[in-house]
């Protein structure tokens, strides 16, 4: 029983620990996401606006085409759905969540430290800021993800988060101005 | 046995009959287990006993091989350097970890092949329900949701296959898989936890040394890798060594100096090495003839029936000492010792058989078998006075009675005087035992019968709390007429507890693999949704997403051959799984459990076992201690009903009014010593039954020995001093073990024995003129 226990184990790998989230800056951006999907003309475009600091947390909300909202601040996890109804999540029931949350935090802050532990990290400058690529080592993460590239200026201050799936799926994250 | 047989002969006879007895014996043995050490199997055969006992024995093997260290420190990487070389030195002293990579890529395959029948009931009921109205809804969550990045729209649409697998269940609440730890972040600290299986037998001497030696090497390499940071490890592989070390030690010492003084008393006593070396070969004999009978009757023999039977032998010692005391200082030639010692040594031996015989009705196989046991030794012990004592003690002895040989011919002789102290001692005893059986409890639990060792008490204690996963206090066994109706019914229990422990944890082969019916609802609820294609379309207009969405989504439907996932599947993918199934003669057996942050009450599983058909809670150790009160209720009352036996034969002998003299010294033993029991507040458990047998028995003897000798004789008088303490010394002296259940064996047979001796003149008729 134990063995079927510990053979799930590694599909948790990804999820690293809210707690374990180092301190990051703030962060308060709008941004277009595009998501690409394989056997379809045209991507799928929506807007939104994408904020975290020590305080709130981490909040990630969709204002167009329809409105989402999902917001994260420890151990406390909601989802705002487009009926208006809002869905608190158990942090412990989607470890996923968490996992997405600090890979975005910890490439939007420029703290690489944690994200070694998982990836391979590739910079390669740019006439203005460099790009960070990252390759998932092993695991689940590698069975869902070939590569994060993060765009920024300085570090710290990204521009774009473009997310290639093994499903063939892109997803393209481009940071526009400040959240009003 | 006559006098006439010659010496030769005599042996040839003993030595011919243990060796017949021994050689049946030894056709009859079960070779691959000569020893059986599962004190379950001491209970009656139970209906559907099959699957029970496969669960039990599969649990208890996960449990006495599983080790857990954990490596702690403030800095993340030098601790993750400990962890490394700690896990370096674990893994070359062969405790191994889990790999099990590949399979998670041929499960996660198996998962997303039929992703269609894993709605989960609340999922399933919402689809069939809200229809395309509400798939598009979750489509439109699983496109917005940063977590989207880590499901394929193309096979997980909705996003449930990732949430049916993030509900999959974890060991530890915490922590999460770090390469080949878990680790995680406490405050300042970082652990990485090594969750090992040692080899072999987690209990066996060999495995546990290894554990620990492992341990202590993989401390010292951590430490060197991390100074700071400190290791800290548990497992029952380190408490059996741990608790083994401690009983050897303490075995070591008390065994010396019981045998130490022992033979100084015999030596003083006797002056000659003869009875030692007669009493020894006494032991051997009954010993092997008793362990042979055993295996005549079963085949192997139980620890318990070798530890306590042999522990009840020690009245035979009482025959041997009767001899003595009347060949080197009693009245006659040697010649006429087997004929003064017979009538006593035959008394105690019918009296003997009689309390034992009726532990033969029990209906316990370790009952039957210490019955067993402990008549064939007791015959055999007999056997070797009658036949080979008057051979090898033939010359007159030339020891002069001494000061140490009269004085118990002196307190006989005083006790028996009439005197109102003979009633009145008697009964000032009782009075003051009263306040003691009024506080006497018993107790069957077998952990309270050892001595953990306080240390790794707490350092469990402190691991366990950290990982924030306390040990089951058993585990459900839910049985159904196949592999189905199993899962079914393992469903309805989670669902069960789920309701009355949220915070619990179920693990079960359900959490893997739906039931049918399960998966069936999940096809429906699917097929509703994509009954109606263009209801689907407006729904996804509706939210802003384009239509072709739901025709590329049909069309995977159409595609998808909606067959269930079975189980052949899952355990092609992962063979480990089929742990979970346990054989039963009738059907299917489940194996499955929770784990909570904190203890979880097994009346609340019970109950929630009792309400699914099929479904127990088995508590092993709790199992353990209802055998245990069952074979000391039913044990005592056999010896009840033993000594009326006794009484009679006792009645039959000497007459109903001095039967009942005679019957004073063990019942008054009987109740001082359970007086001191609840006065010292130790409970009555199995060992302590076991020691008043012991106490009956010796009192018994004591009775008949002097009743049949001759109360104004020395030998007798003698016989019953020199087996008292040399009771004491090999039993009461356990009263110094650590050891709670060798601590109350010793103060049940210290106080018993004494009060058997004290009062054995009781047994007979005040006289003035004894000893003269």
């Amino acid at each position: 029983m134990k063995h079927a226990l510990l053979l799930i184990l590694p599909l948790w790998a990804a999820a690293v620990h809210a707690a374990d989230t180092p301190p990051v800056t703030q962060f308060d951006s709008k941004f277009v996401q595009t998501r690409s999907l394989p056997g379809f003309s045209a991507p799928l475009t929506s807007r939104g606006i994408m904020r975290f600091d020590k305080a709130h947390g981490f909040h990630w909300e969709i204002t167009e085409p329809y409105h989402y909202v999902f917001d994260m601040n420890g151990d406390a996890a909601s989802e705002t759905l487009p009926d208006g109804s809002v869905r608190a999540l158990d942090p412990s029931q989607t470890p996923w969540l968490a996992a997405v949350q600090n890979i975005i935090v910890n490439a939007l802050s420029g703290d690489r430290s944690e994200l070694q532990r998982y990836f391979t990290l590739a910079v390669t400058p740019l006439p203005k800021g460099e790009q960070v690529e990252l390759t998932p080592k092993q695991g689940t993460m590698a069975e869902a993800i070939v590569s994060i590239k993060v765009t920024e200026t300085a570090p710290g201050h990204p521009q774009e988060i473009a997310i290639q799936e093994t499903s063939g799926d892109h997803m393209d994250i481009r940071f526009t101005s400040p959240a009003p | 046995m006559t006098r006439s047989l010659s010496a030769a002969a005599r042996w040839a006879v003993w030595l011919a009959s243990l060796g017949l007895f021994c050689g049946i014996a030894w056709t009859r043995l079960d070779r691959e287990h000569p020893i059986n050490t599962d004190i379950l199997a001491m209970l009656p055969a139970e209906q559907g006993s099959e699957a029970l006992t496969a669960a039990t024995d599969r649990t208890r093997d996960a449990f006495v091989h599983q080790v857990l260290v954990l490596i702690s420190g403030d800095d993340s990487p030098a601790t993750r350097e400990a962890a490394q070389a700690a896990r370096r030195v674990l893994g070359a002293a062969g405790l191994r970890s889990d790999d099990s990579g590949l399979a998670v890529n041929r499960v996660l395959a198996a998962y997303q092949a039929h992703h269609y029948a894993l709605l989960d009931a609340t999922q399933a009921a919402r689809l069939a329900q809200g229809g395309a109205d509400a798939f598009s809804k979750d489509v439109a969550v699983t496109l917005a949701s940063p977590a989207g990045i880590m499901s394929s729209f193309d096979t997980d649409p909705g996003g449930y296959l990732t949430r049916f697998l993030s509900a999959l269940p974890r060991p530890y609440a915490d922590f999460l898989p770090d390469g080949p730890f878990f680790s995680a972040l406490r405050g300042d600290k970082r652990y990485y936890l090594l969750s090992l299986q040692s080899q072999g037998t987690g209990f066996a001497q060999q495995g546990a040394v290894q554990v620990t030696n492992a341990v202590r090497d993989a401390r010292a390499a951590a430490a060197q890798a991390c100074p700071y940071c400190s290791l800290d490890a548990t497992g029952a592989p380190l408490f059996a060594d741990a608790a083994r070390n401690e009983a050897q030690g303490e075995t070591i010492w008390l065994s010396a100096a019981s045998m130490l003084l022992i033979m100084v008393l015999i030596a003083y006593v006797f002056r000659s090495l003869a009875p030692h070396v007669l009493a020894a070969l006494q032991l051997v004999a009954s010993v092997l003839a008793a362990c042979a009978a055993v295996v005549i009757c079963s085949g192997s023999i139980q620890i318990l029936t070798l530890v306590f039977g042999t522990t009840l032998l020690g009245i035979a010692i009482d025959y041997a000492l009767l001899y003595f005391a009347e060949y080197w200082f009693g009245d006659g030639t040697p010649a006429r010792v087997p004929r003064v010692v017979r009538p006593g040594l035959y008394m105690g031996l019918a009296t003997g058989v009689a309390a034992f015989a009726f532990l033969l009705l029990a209906g316990f196989p370790a009952l039957v078998q210490i019955a067993v046991f402990s008549i064939a030794g007791l015959v055999e012990a007999a056997l070797v006075v009658v036949l080979i004592f008057p051979v090898t003690l033939t010359k007159p002895s030339m020891v002069a009675a001494h000061a140490a040989v009269r004085w118990p011919q002196r307190f006989i002789t005083a006790a028996c005087r009439p005197s109102r102290w003979r009633w009145l001692l008697p009964a000032l005893a009782l009075l003051l035992c009263i306040p003691g059986w009024l506080k006497l409890k018993t107790s069957d639990d077998v952990r309270e019968l050892q001595q953990l060792p306080p240390e790794l008490v707490r350092t469990d204690g402190a691991i366990r709390s950290t990982l924030e996963q306390v040990p089951p206090p058993g585990f459900f066994l839910v049985e159904g007429k196949d592999l189905d109706e199993a899962l079914s019914r393992e469903e309805m229990l989670f669902t069960r507890l789920h309701g009355s422990l949220p915070e619990a944890a179920p693990l079960g082969l359900s959490r893997f693999l739906p039931s049918r019916a399960e998966q069936q609802a999940s096809f429906a609820a699917w097929s509703r949704v994509f009954a109606q294609p263009k209801a689907l379309r407006r729904s996804l207009a509706h939210l802003g997403l384009p239509a072709e969405l739901a025709d590329h989504m049909q069309a995977g439907w159409k595609k998808d051959p909606h067959t269930p996932l079975d189980a052949a599947t899952l355990f092609a993918a992962a063979p480990d799984f089929k742990r979970f199934i346990v054989p039963s003669g009738q059907g299917v057996a489940l194996l499955s459990t929770v784990t909570g942050k904190s203890d979880i009450d097994a009346t609340v599983l019970e109950q929630a076992a009792a309400a699914v058909p099929g479904a127990l809670f088995e508590q092993p150790l709790a199992r353990i201690a209802a055998t245990f009160q069952r074979i000391r209720v039913r044990t005592t009352w056999l010896v009840v009903i033993g000594y009326l036996l006794i009484s009679m034969l006792l009645v039959w002998r000497y007459g109903r009014r001095e039967a009942l003299r005679m019957l004073y010294t063990p019942l008054l033993a009987l109740g001082v010593t359970l007086g001191v029991l609840g006065g010292l507040g130790e409970p009555v458990n199995i060992f302590v039954i076991v020691a008043l047998i012991l106490i009956l028995g010796l009192g018994r003897d004591y009775t008949v020995f002097l009743r049949e000798g001759g109360a104004e004789r020395r030998s007798p008088a003698l016989a019953v001093s020199l087996s008292a303490l040399t009771m004491l010394c090999s039993f009461g002296l356990l009263v110094l073990s650590a050891v709670p259940a060798l601590h109350a064996f010793g103060i049940a047979t210290l106080s018993g024995i004494l009060a058997s001796f004290l009062s054995a003149p009781l047994s007979l008729p005040p006289r003035e003129s004894a000893g003269a």
